[in-house]
């Protein structure tokens, strides 16, 4: 999915998908992420299977924040013309380092309100027995083509 | 006489609002987290391109606060339910774009505590809620998150 897409209003239906696309997030990955919270230098569940291993669980786990960045990713490499209002998720399960992941939303209400014009979507991460592990709601703001004609949005 | 969806905390604490600390945004900063999250959008990874957006210049990505919100100290709840506690949900307001060179001014308070009742039994939720004012005085970014306490299985 490239971000040179200019989607509008008028190209979009109820029920259009958001994405699939499928997803690896690396250990390296994480370690960056983690990296940047700036005070976290020692291994933590995130980055350290021992550590991860003595908190019962399988394996390094991703952190919600990262899980959240990449779905807001998902909706702002859809179409250069997004914006995001609100993006509100639950984490319902672990999501684990390097394993394949589905990410995607659907478009389920589209409003043009004429101040601006906004789409709702539900927006999720699956691993690969179709399990939900992450699950959201995202309220998008997107131009009609007519404001974009006339540049007022 | 106490009924079983009674939670014990220090309800004192809702609805105040804590100073959470002063943070420099830096293109570096948003370059790393662009990195680490895959991000691709030229809003946020390329200079020109941004540069003849509406934003005049790169921006930080939506949930690009998260970076900050995970150092903040908050006072304890004293909830008194539950041995394990797991991040149960996060959102997201984004309010006005993130620019390097912005100073956050950060203020966090407990919005909610609740309880709800699933399959595996009681669960109290814990919800914060965090503002990050630029020095403009705008609130930019708003970002709730919950925690959900419960009993281990045994």
């Amino acid at each position: 999915m490239t971000t040179n897409r200019s989607i509008f209003f008028e190209d979009v239906e109820i029920g259009d998908d958001i994405g699939p696309l499928e997803i690896v997030i690396t250990t390296d990955q994480v370690r960056d992420f983690v990296e940047i919270w700036g005070d976290v230098t020692e291994p933590t569940r995130f980055t350290d299977k021992t550590i991860a291993l003595g908190e019962g669980l399988p394996g390094p786990i991703v952190p919600g924040a990262l899980n959240i960045a990449i779905l807001s990713k998902l909706l702002t490499d859809w179409s250069n013309t997004v914006r995001i209002k609100t993006l509100d998720v639950i984490f319902r399960g672990m999501v684990y380092h390097d394993i394949c992941l589905t990410i995607q939303g659907i478009i389920t209400d589209a409003q043009d309100l004429g101040e601006e014009a906004l789409l709702e979507c539900d927006v999720f991460i699956r691993d690969q027995e179709d399990i939900r592990l992450v699950i959201g709601k995202a309220v998008i703001v997107i131009p009609t083509r007519e404001a974009n004609a006339v540049g007022q949005r | 006489m106490t009924n079983e969806n009674e939670i014990i905390y220090d309800k004192s604490l809702l609805g105040v609002e804590y100073h959470a600390g002063i943070f420099h945004v830096t293109k570096k900063m948003i370059k790393k987290f662009c990195k680490a999250a895959g991000e691709s959008n030229p809003l946020f990874t390329d200079e020109k391109r941004a540069g003849d957006s509406e934003y005049g210049g790169i921006i930080a990505p939506p949930t690009f606060c998260n970076i900050f919100t995970s150092g903040i100290k908050r006072p304890d709840t004293k909830v008194q339910f539950g041995d394990v506690v797991y991040f149960a949900g996060q959102a997201v307001d984004w309010l006005a774009a993130i620019r390097p060179g912005d100073e956050l001014t950060v203020s966090t308070k407990l919005k909610d505590v609740y309880a709800k009742t699933g399959r595996s039994g009681k669960m109290v939720f814990e919800v914060w809620e965090t503002s990050f004012k630029n020095q403009h005085g705008e609130i930019v970014n708003l970002v709730r998150e919950s925690t959900v306490r419960r009993n281990r299985k045994v």
